[in-house]
């Protein structure tokens, strides 16, 4: 068994928790959103039944989460219904930032899995990984490589003059400026990659192929170069990839299926593609927040409260719906208005950090958080 | 001497040995030279003509000139005739029997000055067209954006128009909506750079590429769309600083909302924000009730049967029943666009961009103050810049702000003197990789402007391409390519060291090259290579050393 990796997958826009994981049997869903935004029970968005211990109520997952579903039946995934942040902000940019900060106390400089990777101080050529070209608030306060794909991270990787180049950065950049630990991370990973994977005869990266085919979509080159750097075996420990477009305030409906086929197919094709390190990796999938429960006239949702988080991995017990479901009523709405959260984000994260990546002291990672957790293990 | 070959060589030895010492430039941190610092700031770049003019007209003149530039000039009107952006597809059908033919064109920047109601043509799905000639318009406003930048001779102007770009985003390829809108939508923010902020934000609010962008084209009673209202607060005036809906449960408890105007805003502000703007919509023939189209105009359209009516309170302040057409909207603008919180917000974001990342906390008050003294005045933006540049901070503020990945490409070849001439948008794609989405970063918060937002790997080994990379043939950025860029005069290596330190730190003082040059086996008394591949590689190398500095990377 190798060492346990974190893979986190942040769906940004607010994704519709409640036409992902719909209560297709609450009476106050069924009245409140229009057929074209729920999943039901029955008929052309008949979702798929999830087998709720969570309060009577026959969750079902939206139809192109079907892969999700057979991961659910299979034990390997979780899910925790209304989820989200204590404090009420329904801002994007707003609720990301306390999100991926998760109050450390530090006036936001660092984020809780910086703050993790701050403890655990991994090692290895490529500990921490953001998928993409922007550093997620997450991995702020620790050294993470930011890059689209493997091959994107070397220095002038191939040139005649990279050795140089490398020397110029690092001497060049002396002991000032934003960018100075920057350059003496890069090229020190410049150099462990290049020796790792570097092909002298193709004159490029060696060509990663993974066991499994990935289906087409945004989330497949990133999961594909997580799994390439697990099974490379380059010391990932923590990796971050984003999905867009889950702010769907104006017919949603033309767009849901769409994003939620394109987290489960590519997230399926990423979990075969582990294949016997499946037993050393979680993922979780979580977003800024939930929907409104009410749709505006624009056949979309405006921002809501609590969302649902999936938690994938053989370690923790899964195939269980987790959390406490406060019911969609009136009275019981957060406002009035929407999902209210019962389940603090982080308590997710916490068991997580402690159950899965070894962390000791979740105080260290979130200051002040109460202590009640889901119950992923239990 | 020197080839490629016995480069690489040489430098795997030294490296094997022990540290290679290369040139620091002199002052470290402190970037350029007095005049460039100015020049970096508030252009895109220093060149040796800036230079010169900022020398003979003196700072305060040289910005009245910037300020009163008009937004084209005659090298860049015909650079943007002469330019040629490829368009290419395949043949292809719409599934109901229209078709097209397979195209592979350069075709000019046709679209830039088009009005938008010739254009919706686009939009109609019922002619068949590649999805490449609907989103064309788009394309060409990027294309068009490097050669302003490197080009234009009104550069603080084109600044300040990379700013309300980000300020007020439109991800531009997001449909083939916002592309169609999107040349108009940057011939406005372009206009109004140095304007009037509430004229702005009334432009911006009944933009149709914003409409569409934000979806407040669909958004109507009842209940309204929230979209555009919550970045109308959070991004384009109060600020997410001023969104108090984590302390504050009730409009009465916002300070300020008792006398009628509230200091931040609460959920419920959003809610009936939006509700002022439902009917704002896009005149592109939609549907709007029974027997009722919006005009063809490719304009804004009022849908007066899709506004919510009734009174409203926002920000502490009543809103009767029944205002009349559009004046919702307006008075909510109005509202806004003279509000403190928003004078102080887009100050310190002005502030942030001209000069440094984390400005003087009195500087922003002083700007923010001109802000709402002169909120009447058509020249409202400039006067805060003036402000800004004549306040003592500016001077005293030392260079240290990472150039933006589309900064540190326009400024390069500024400094170098090479002429864009990207018949692709291949060098778009380079930036993207980089985390620059030029007219296309998808959330509505537009590229950051934090240092700390871009020192991260994937930019640093991407600024290492394009100071390796942006004058090859290959990266179909600019012409010519580097070995061609400096005099021939220029003999030896010390020269074409001394020729790129000049040109982009401004100061042809620095030394230091003559170890690394040693170490290459030259000197910098050396002639450069005769054979012209060997001579390209030597001041390509040069270039990229210069370039990957902080006296070049820091503004």
């Amino acid at each position: 068994m190798g060492e346990p990796v974190l893979v986190v997958i942040f769906l940004r826009g607010g994704a519709d928790a409640l036409q992902l994981v719909a209560p297709a049997s609450d009476e106050a869903y069924l009245a409140a959103r229009p057929d074209f935004l729920r999943t039901d029970r029955a008929g052309d968005a008949a979702g798929i039944a999830l087998g709720g211990d969570l309060a009577d109520v026959d969750f079902r997952l939206h139809p192109a989460a079907a892969p999700l579903a057979d991961l659910h039946a299979a034990g390997d995934l979780s899910i925790v219904h209304a989820t989200g942040l204590l404090e009420p902000t329904r801002s994007h940019f707003d609720a990301e930032a306390r999100i991926e900060r998760a109050g450390g106390g530090d006036g936001g400089a660092s984020g809780w899995l910086g703050r993790w990777l701050r403890v655990a101080r991994p090692e290895g050529p490529l500990p921490a990984l953001a998928v993409g070209t922007m550093l997620p608030d997450a991995l702020r306060g620790a050294p993470a490589t930011v890059a689209p794909t493997l091959d994107e991270v070397p220095i002038a990787a191939g040139h005649w003059l990279a050795p140089a180049l490398r020397a110029r950065i690092l001497e060049g950049f002396g002991a000032h400026g934003p960018l100075v630990a920057t350059a003496q991370d890069l090229v020190r990973t410049s150099e462990l990659l290049t020796d790792r994977l570097w092909a002298p005869d193709l004159d490029a990266f060696r060509p990663y192929a993974p066991s499994v085919d990935y289906p087409d979509g945004p989330l497949s080159v990133p999961l594909r170069t997580v799994a390439q750097a697990i099974k490379e075996g380059l010391g990932l420990r923590i990796a971050t990839v984003d999905y867009g477009g889950w702010d769907t305030h104006v017919r949603q409906a033309d767009d849901f299926g769409g994003l939620v086929g394109g987290l489960a197919g590519p997230l399926m094709a990423f979990w075969r593609d582990l294949g016997p390190r499946q037993q050393d990796v979680s993922v979780v999938v979580m977003s800024e927040f939930g929907r409104r429960l009410l749709a505006n006239a624009s056949g979309g949702t405006d921002h809501g409260r609590a969302g649902a988080m999936f938690v994938l991995g053989p370690q923790a017990r899964g195939g269980r719906m987790l959390g406490r479901w406060p019911g969609l009523e009136n009275e019981a709405l957060e406002d009035g208005a929407d999902l209210a959260v019962t389940t603090d984000y982080r308590a997710v994260l916490a068991e997580l950090l402690q159950g899965h990546m070894g962390l000791p002291d979740p105080e260290a990672v979130f200051p002040g958080l109460a202590p009640g957790r889901p119950g992923l293990w239990g | 001497m020197l080839t490629r070959r016995s480069f690489h060589r040489q430098l795997l030895a030294l490296l094997a040995a022990g540290a290679l010492p290369l040139p620091r430039p002199a002052g470290a941190a402190a970037g350029g030279g007095g005049g460039d610092a100015l020049l970096n700031r508030l252009s895109f770049g220093a060149t040796e003509t800036s230079r010169r003019e900022l020398a003979s007209a003196g700072p305060e003149d040289w910005l009245e000139g910037q300020l009163a530039a008009p937004p084209g000039d005659a090298g860049l009107t015909r650079r943007l005739a002469a330019a040629r952006l490829r368009i290419a597809y395949e043949a292809g059908d719409d599934g109901a029997g229209g078709h097209w033919p397979a195209t592979d064109e350069m075709r000019p920047l046709g679209l830039l000055e088009a009005d938008p109601a010739g254009l919706l043509g686009l939009l109609d799905h019922e002619t068949a067209m590649d999805y490449a000639e609907r989103v064309r318009p788009a394309q060409e406003v990027i294309a068009a954006s490097l050669l302003r930048a490197v080009h234009a001779e009104a550069q603080l102007r084109e600044v300040m128009t990379q700013f309300w770009h980000d300020h007020f985003n439109v991800m531009s390829t997001a449909s083939e909506a916002t592309a169609v809108f999107f040349p108009a939508y940057d011939r406005m923010l372009r206009d109004h750079a140095f304007g009037n902020f509430r004229a702005l934000l009334g432009e911006v609010a009944k933009a149709p590429a914003m409409l569409t962008y934000l979806g407040n084209a669909d958004s109507r009673a009842s209940p309204a769309n929230e979209n555009f209202a919550r970045e109308l607060l959070e991004l384009h005036t109060l600020g997410a600083g001023n969104y108090l809906s984590d302390r504050i449960g009730h409009w009465s408890e916002v300070p300020g909302a008792a006398q009628g105007l509230a200091a931040g805003y609460i959920d419920e502000d959003v809610y009936e924000a939006a509700r002022c703007f439902t009917g704002w919509t896009v005149g592109d023939g939609r549907w709007i009730g029974e027997g009722r189209e919006a005009p063809m105009s490719g304009a804004f359209h009022y849908a007066e049967a899709w506004h919510d009516p009734y009174q409203k309170r926002f920000l502490g302040r009543e809103f009767p029943s029944h205002q009349g057409p559009l004046a919702d909207g307006e008075q909510a603008l109005d509202m806004l666009a003279t509000h403190p919180g928003t004078a102080r917000f887009v100050c310190a974001k002005i502030a942030r961009r001209l000069l440094a990342d984390d400005p003087d906390p009195d500087l922003v008050e002083h700007l923010a103050g001109v802000f709402l003294r002169e909120a009447g005045a058509l020249d409202q933006i400039a006067r805060v810049i003036r402000a800004l540049v004549a306040h003592p901070a500016f001077a005293a503020t030392p260079p240290g702000k990472l150039r933006r990945p589309f900064e540190v490409l326009a400024a390069l070849y500024r400094a170098t003197g090479a002429e864009v001439a990207s018949a692709e948008l291949g060098w778009n794609w380079q930036l993207s990789r980089a985390g620059w989405r030029q007219h296309a970063y998808p959330p509505p918060t537009g590229h950051p402007d934090l240092s700390a937002d871009w020192a991260n790997s994937t930019y640093l080994a991407r600024v290492v391409d394009l100071a390796l990379y942006a004058h090859d043939q290959w990266f179909d950025g600019a012409r010519p390519s580097a070995g061609a860029l400096v005099p021939d005069t220029l003999a030896s290596f010390g020269q074409v060291c001394g020729h790129w330190t000049q040109r982009l730190h401004g100061r042809a003082d620095e030394t230091g090259y003559g170890p690394v040059l040693e170490r290459f086996g030259v000197s910098e008394a050396d002639p450069l290579p005769d054979d012209p591949e060997d001579r390209e590689h030597a001041v390509a190398m040069a270039l990229a050393v210069a370039a990957l500095s902080p006296a070049f990377l820091y503004r």
